[in-house]
């Protein structure tokens, strides 16, 4: 009977871990389409953000600090990298949160704490790309992008690295609005530094996880060009928040995801 | 006991519950504190020492240090960005359980008043770190109207945090206070614009945002442009309130 089982794809066989994981990606999904202005939000905010930061930009005048003559063009970038972020960001933070209860549920049906990870990570990732697909079509509707898969590249890069950082933080800190309360300041804090505008140089900015997105963002739409250091730097900066997240995640979701 | 003290006594129960909740996750305390002293702080790190040209109400164009401009829209900005939040999540946690507190007999504004003044405690916390971390490198001309006109702007956001998690959901809800106070404080009503978008005017920061400027740089503050900014609080009151009211079924 239980050679059946394993021949059939059983608990511990690949395909039956695969069955497993497609089954976990499906539901976490379906849980996120089943509210109607979750999809909405996923065409409307990208729309609000780029054109919205486009004309908040519009307004500005020539500053002795501001890196570029192109303020509204900026703007729009800012605001499609600002919506990646953010998205993937709060995607992260609530698949974790929301998914206690339920990755409880599902580790008593024998699924394993790093399928369960992987499963929310394969979620935060399609989410990722979903939301990067649209914001670049809404940026290239009213501004040249001039390496379109360059600068889909550092939008996903963005929108990974955010994604992990919400997951993080849901991992870390279980609750909603003290989640919220961090992501948000991380977020805003981050882009706003990070995005071009200001001309600064303090080092610390180095490390801030949109420094290499944007920089790769703001060549690929402009110029056209992939600088190899920032691509090698945003790389590297995305293995090392996946190894971390990772381990934390792993170890902090515990029995079926209850955060220390 | 008369039906009026019978009605303070439920408001001041009802506070108390909500000041213990804050009290029992005190991750959440220490976070209202140290978020916006960090946001603040990486500014006053980061920006450069420069000046910029501002448009201030009552001193026309003027040249300022550009931490100055970011210090004074940093404290609205982070009254804005607790109020809104505390607004948003302060009703949704306490709805299911509001909704049996007016099945036991306590009047829905009761609990309104009193989820209301915790969202405004939140607002006040944030804007009072704000201004100390500031006050490391920039004071305000007249910091009293400076704080209450940000006051304002995360009541204001509070109410509409309220009305976006009653009417959306969490996470639609999470998404506007997170991104209409950063959008409409720092890049709509940014007094380094010579002439402000048409958009700015309809944003909750507007007035707030003149008061303010006014108030970091002349010692005469034109308060004018609050009357705009009451108005538009009002409003979001009334909204939130009546879909808070909704929400409880009564």
């Amino acid at each position: 009977m239980a050679d059946a089982r394993e021949a059939h794809g059983g608990v511990g066989t690949a395909a039956g871990r695969g069955r497993r994981l497609r089954a976990g990606v499906s539901s976490h999904v379906r849980a996120f389409v089943r509210t109607p202005i979750n999809v909405v939000l996923l065409i409307a905010l990208p729309i609000a953000m780029v054109e919205g930061y486009g004309a908040a930009m519009e307004a500005f005048p020539s500053l002795p600090f501001i890196d570029t003559a192109q303020m509204v063009e900026m703007g729009r970038l800012n605001g499609a990298m600002y919506t990646v972020a953010f998205f993937a960001g709060v995607l992260g933070l609530f698949q974790v949160i929301s998914a206690l209860q339920a990755d409880e549920r599902l580790r008593i049906c024998g699924y394993s704490r790093v399928e369960l990870f992987v499963s929310r990570l394969v979620t935060v990732v399609i989410g990722s790309l979903v939301i990067t697909g649209v914001s670049l079509a809404v940026l290239w509707w009213s501004t040249p992008v001039a390496a379109p898969i360059a600068a889909f590249g550092a939008l996903a890069l963005a929108a990974f690295i955010y994604g992990l950082i919400g997951m993080l933080i849901g991992a870390v800190l279980p609750r909603a609005l003290e989640g919220s309360l961090v992501l948000v300041f991380l977020v805003d804090a981050d882009d706003f530094f990070s995005s071009g505008i200001l001309d600064l140089n303090a080092a610390i900015l180095n490390v801030f996880p949109l420094h290499f997105p944007h920089q790769l963002f703001r060549d690929a739409v402009f110029d056209g060009t992939v600088a190899t250091a920032d691509a090698v730097g945003g790389v590297a900066y995305l293995l090392v928040a996946l190894a971390v997240v990772s381990v934390l995640y792993v170890r902090l979701t515990g029995d079926g995801g209850v955060a220390a | 006991m008369s039906r009026g003290r019978l009605g303070s006594d439920r408001l001041a129960t009802a506070f108390e519950m909500g000041l213990r909740e804050y009290a029992r996750t005190p991750v959440l305390l220490a976070l209202l504190a140290f978020l916006p002293a960090y946001f603040v702080g990486i500014f006053v790190y980061v920006l450069p020492a420069s000046e910029v040209p501002i448009t201030v109400p009552g001193a026309g164009r003027t040249l300022v240090a550009t931490i100055e401009v970011y210090g004074v829209l940093l404290i609205p900005m982070m009254g804005a960005l607790i109020g809104g939040l505390a607004g948003l999540f302060v009703m949704l946690t306490a709805r299911d359980a509001d909704g049996r507190l007016v099945v036991a007999g306590y009047r829905p504004v009761h609990l309104v008043i009193a989820r209301y003044v915790l969202i405004a405690i939140a607002g006040l916390v944030a804007i009072g770190v704000s201004i100390a971390v500031l006050a490391i490198e920039f004071v305000p001309e007249r910091v009293g109207w400076v704080v209450a006109a940000s006051f304002l702007l995360a009541l204001t956001y509070g109410m509409l945090g309220t009305l976006s998690g009653l009417i959306l959901s969490r996470l639609a809800g999470v998404y506007t206070m997170l991104m209409l106070p950063m959008i409409d404080v720092f890049f709509f009503q940014n007094p380094m614009v010579e002439e402000y978008h048409w958009i700015a005017a309809y944003l909750p920061a507007h007035g707030v945002i003149k008061v303010a400027t006014d108030a970091g740089f002349t010692s005469s503050v034109n308060l004018d442009p609050l009357l705009g900014a009451v108005g538009y609080f009002v409003i979001a009151a009334l909204l939130a309130t009546g879909a808070f009211y909704r929400s409880l079924r009564v």
